[in-house]
């Protein structure tokens, strides 16, 4: 009988457990250790090689500056899908100017990622739209003037900008983006400012939170920030295609997500979601290519990945009160 | 008592994280009884009624309904089971007309072969509204089409028609106004009538002890006592709810002091399309200014429009220096401070850590050269909330935790700490326990002897009377009527001047 009852409590503390915050907030880090344990196992240590390694670093500088702009949105409660869009138009801004001199290059794909973000902020402030609907037709726009720019051949780079392909840069460019961008978020109101209105718009705007500006900006620097990754893209590609950024607004997505950013934004949000989600993107990417996965079936397994991880990690609580 | 028992609760238990919210409650109700439940917020009243409802589930311990053990899992579950609940909040959905609504998660009859025959449901439906009294609402309307009164009056007839057992009324009456309550009281006297019985909460002594046949008293999660409602007054039910004897000096005492001639805040022809027109008055240095009126008579779009949260206001509202206050960030940083009727949405972020909430305000006051420390932030937020005797487990828990009284504090927490010299206080003390009302009181005063300066808006006339150095009425958006501060004036008096 009175053991019984302690296994009940037991249980039943375990349960409040699952279900408590401490475990969702850790949960990102469980997953990523799994998945690395996984990928490793399959892959008999292939995964952890230094030339691995290398490969995997290579590819997640831009996706971390891109996400860092999407975090400040996904934060307000928002979503942005424009991202993929926007890095093939300000790659192409980027390609053209860079013919001209690189530092030209580099404000010219700031500015074009910033105006874009600037027409996704003004519909869904002025025009009291869903940011999803805004940015879903923003999207459809701005790959179409990508893919008309794109279809008779690539669009090439200057020699100039693809001499400057180094890690060095690379990583300076993301590691000072990540730092300004911790920064602000943990030591200035913009990272209080950005929580209150995805916890409570109504309630932040009666705190005097100026929620419409907060919001617009964050769509600015979200199409900002991508702008500048469109310089790191082009650093490395060289070229132009129809389908530059493909995609990339998901993998923005999945990667936030996986690091444990509540899609409803708010009070729970930490930076370090930032950090630890686009890591797993990126050995999960390079641990199923390595597996030999084609295209299709690793497109697959991400979305399984990603479908138990919302599952998993959302608030419901929260939930009842996004609009 | 020979009578039938009605409802057996035994040994129920619940458990939120780390709070006790109820803790091992018994209580017996006979057939034919009404039972009102008191207690503080967060006495475990509501979520006490809530288990039985299938709302929550049950902890621990059983509920007997009439011999049967119930095993509920939902609200269409229990209202089979011959539970009913009516709610304080809204509790009827939109975009649904008023039968589908009546007939919720009871459509069945309705049903043939799958298809629904709307026409039957709503002559149903409009049956029985007439059969209550409620004729002049139309069953094939759309519920949005009525206001926040009739669509409780729906919800009335929604949770007693099929005759339920026990029937649950959770605090409704502070949403109805006169009339409304009068529908209510003649309800719960028909259940009474047919032998069965009724689960009253309500803050409201007073009506507790006109309506009911006895009262349960809860605290701090536990059962305190039950007493005969014709053996008791509304002292001894403070006593037993606080668990210590409530002061006489509720409302301020003072009459006849004189207040400041020094004029803070001017308005100046506000209106407010639809809401309110041409609103004029001064507010002065040191006094509590009162708003009163029916509900819908705009004196809650004169707190918005002063704290220059309005849509399309027109008009002034200027400060003694000369600030003009159009918006909300203006409002707050020239020490002008306003807290909402509705206070879950409006005054605070309930997903939001007490913290947060706290410093939200005031962050660039505690921010140096635009940096902030996470330290001082804490700091501060424990030093207000603490001085508030806020009930908390840390400024870290989130509000969404907190009964109403404690949101309602860390809302007042949050000003004081910002130092705002002009407070826009609307019904401050709205679903709140005496114990808190009064320390909101005493507060009041407190500031007031500070030199600040107070707008309250009041549903409540008592209160009004009780704290006011001057009260406004209003009446279709318009002031009806002035009174100044007098032991003399009479609820009759304001109420004279509402309708």
């Amino acid at each position: 009988m009175e053991k019984a009852k302690t296994r009940d409590v037991q249980q039943s503390k375990l349960r409040t457990f699952l279900a408590g915050d401490t475990f969702k907030a850790l949960l990102p880090l469980i997953g990523f250790v799994i998945i690395i344990v996984v990928l490793n196992i399959m892959t008999q240590g292939k995964i952890l090689t230094p030339k691995k390694l290398r490969l995997l670093f290579s590819q997640i500088y831009y996706p971390t500056i891109v996400a860092v702009g999407v975090f400040f949105v996904m934060t307000l409660g928002s979503i942005d899908f424009t991202e993929g869009s926007t890095l093939g138009v300000a790659s192409l801004v980027v390609s053209a100017l860079s013919f001209i001199n690189i530092p030209l290059a580099i404000v010219g794909g700031i500015l074009c990622g910033a105006a874009i973000g600037a027409i996704n902020g003004f519909f869904h402030v002025k025009f009291k739209l869903q940011s999803f609907i805004v940015t879903i037709c923003t999207m459809y726009l701005f790959r179409g003037v990508c893919a008309y720019f794109t279809t008779e051949t690539a669009v090439p780079a200057s020699a100039a900008i693809k001499a400057l392909d180094n890690n060095g840069l690379k990583i300076g460019i993301t590691v000072a983006v990540l730092a300004i961008a911790w920064f602000l978020f943990r030591f200035t109101r913009i990272g209080n400012d950005v929580k209150a209105v995805g916890s409570g718009e109504t309630a932040a705007r009666f705190s005097g939170v100026h929620t419409d500006r907060v919001k617009f900006l964050a769509f600015v620097c979200a199409g900002a920030l991508t702008g500048l990754a469109a310089f790191v893209n082009v650093i490395k590609v060289g070229s132009i295609t129809a389908t530059a950024g493909n995609q990339l607004e998901t993998q923005i997505l999945i990667s936030l997500v996986l690091g444990g950013l509540p899609i409803t934004g708010g009070a729970k949000v930490r930076f370090s979601n930032i950090i630890v989600g686009t890591l797993m993107y990126a050995v999960l990417n390079s641990g199923l290519a390595i597996l030999g996965y084609d295209p299709q079936t690793q497109q697959l397994i991400k979305g399984i990945i990603f479908l138990i991880f919302v599952a998993l990690t959302i608030d419901r609580k929260a939930l009842k009160v996004i609009k | 008592m020979d009578k039938k028992t009605m409802l057996v609760a035994e040994h129920i238990d619940k458990r939120f994280g780390m709070t006790h919210a109820v803790n091992d409650v018994s209580i017996n109700i006979a057939a034919g009884e009404v039972r009102a439940l008191i207690g503080e917020n967060g006495s475990g009243k509501s979520t006490f009624c809530q288990m039985l409802c299938g709302i929550y589930t049950i902890g621990g311990g059983t509920f007997t309904l009439d011999g049967q053990q119930l095993h509920i899992r939902n609200q269409v579950e229990a209202n089979d089971a011959g539970i009913a609940i009516i709610v304080q909040e809204m509790g009827t959905l939109s975009g649904l007309t008023v039968a589908e609504n009546i007939f919720l998660g009871h459509e069945a009859p309705f049903m043939h072969m799958g298809i629904k025959d709307t026409r039957a449901m709503n002559k149903a439906a409009q049956k029985l509204l007439d059969d209550y009294g409620f004729g002049r609402i139309k069953a094939a309307t759309m519920i949005d089409r009525y206001n926040f009164e009739d669509r409780k009056l729906v919800e009335i007839v929604k949770a007693t028609y099929f005759k339920p057992k026990i029937l649950v009324i959770d605090e409704t009456t502070t949403a109805l106004s006169q009339n409304g309550r009068l529908e209510l009281y003649k309800i719960m006297d028909q259940v009474r009538a047919d032998g069965r019985s009724v689960i009253f909460i309500s803050h409201d002594l007073g009506e507790v002890l006109t309506r009911s046949d006895s009262i349960s008293i809860l605290r701090d999660g536990e059962y305190i006592d039950t007493v005969n409602s014709a053996d008791v007054t509304e002292d001894d039910l403070k006593r037993l709810m606080v668990g210590r004897e409530i002061g006489s000096a509720y409302y301020r005492a003072d009459y006849g002091t004189p207040v400041s001639k020094e004029v803070v805040l001017s308005v100046k022809d506000v209106s407010v399309p639809g809401e309110i027109e041409d609103i004029s008055f001064e507010l002065h240095k040191g006094e509590i200014l009162g708003f009163g009126g029916l509900s819908e008579c705009g004196m809650h779009e004169v707190g918005k429009a002063i704290f220059g949260a309005s849509w399309n206001r027109r008009g002034s509202v200027t400060l003694a220096d000369g600030t003009a206050i159009n918006d909300i960030p203006t409002a707050i940083k020239h020490s002008v401070a306003y807290t909402s009727k509705d206070r879950d949405n409006e005054s605070i972020i309930l997903n939001e850590s007490i913290r947060n909430n706290v410093v939200l305000p005031s962050l660039d006051d505690l921010a140096n050269h635009g940096i902030l420390s996470g330290r001082k932030l804490t700091k501060f937020a424990e030093e207000h909330a603490t001085n508030m005797q806020t009930k908390m487990q840390g400024v870290q828990q989130f509000v969404s935790d907190l009964s109403g009284g404690n949101k309602q504090k860390v809302v007042l927490a949050r000003w004081i700490g910002k130092g705002s010299d002009i407070l826009v206080l609307d019904s401050p003390t709205r679903g709140i326990d005496v114990k808190v009302k009064q320390a909101i009181y005493a507060l009041m005063a407190d500031m007031k002897q500070k030199g600040k300066s107070i707008i309250m808006i009041s549903e409540e006339i008592p209160e009004l009377l009780g704290m006011s150095d001057r009260i406004f009425v209003m009446k279709d958006g318009h002031i009806n009527g002035e009174f100044m501060r007098d032991p003399a004036l009479s609820e009759e008096d304001l109420i004279a001047k509402m309708v």
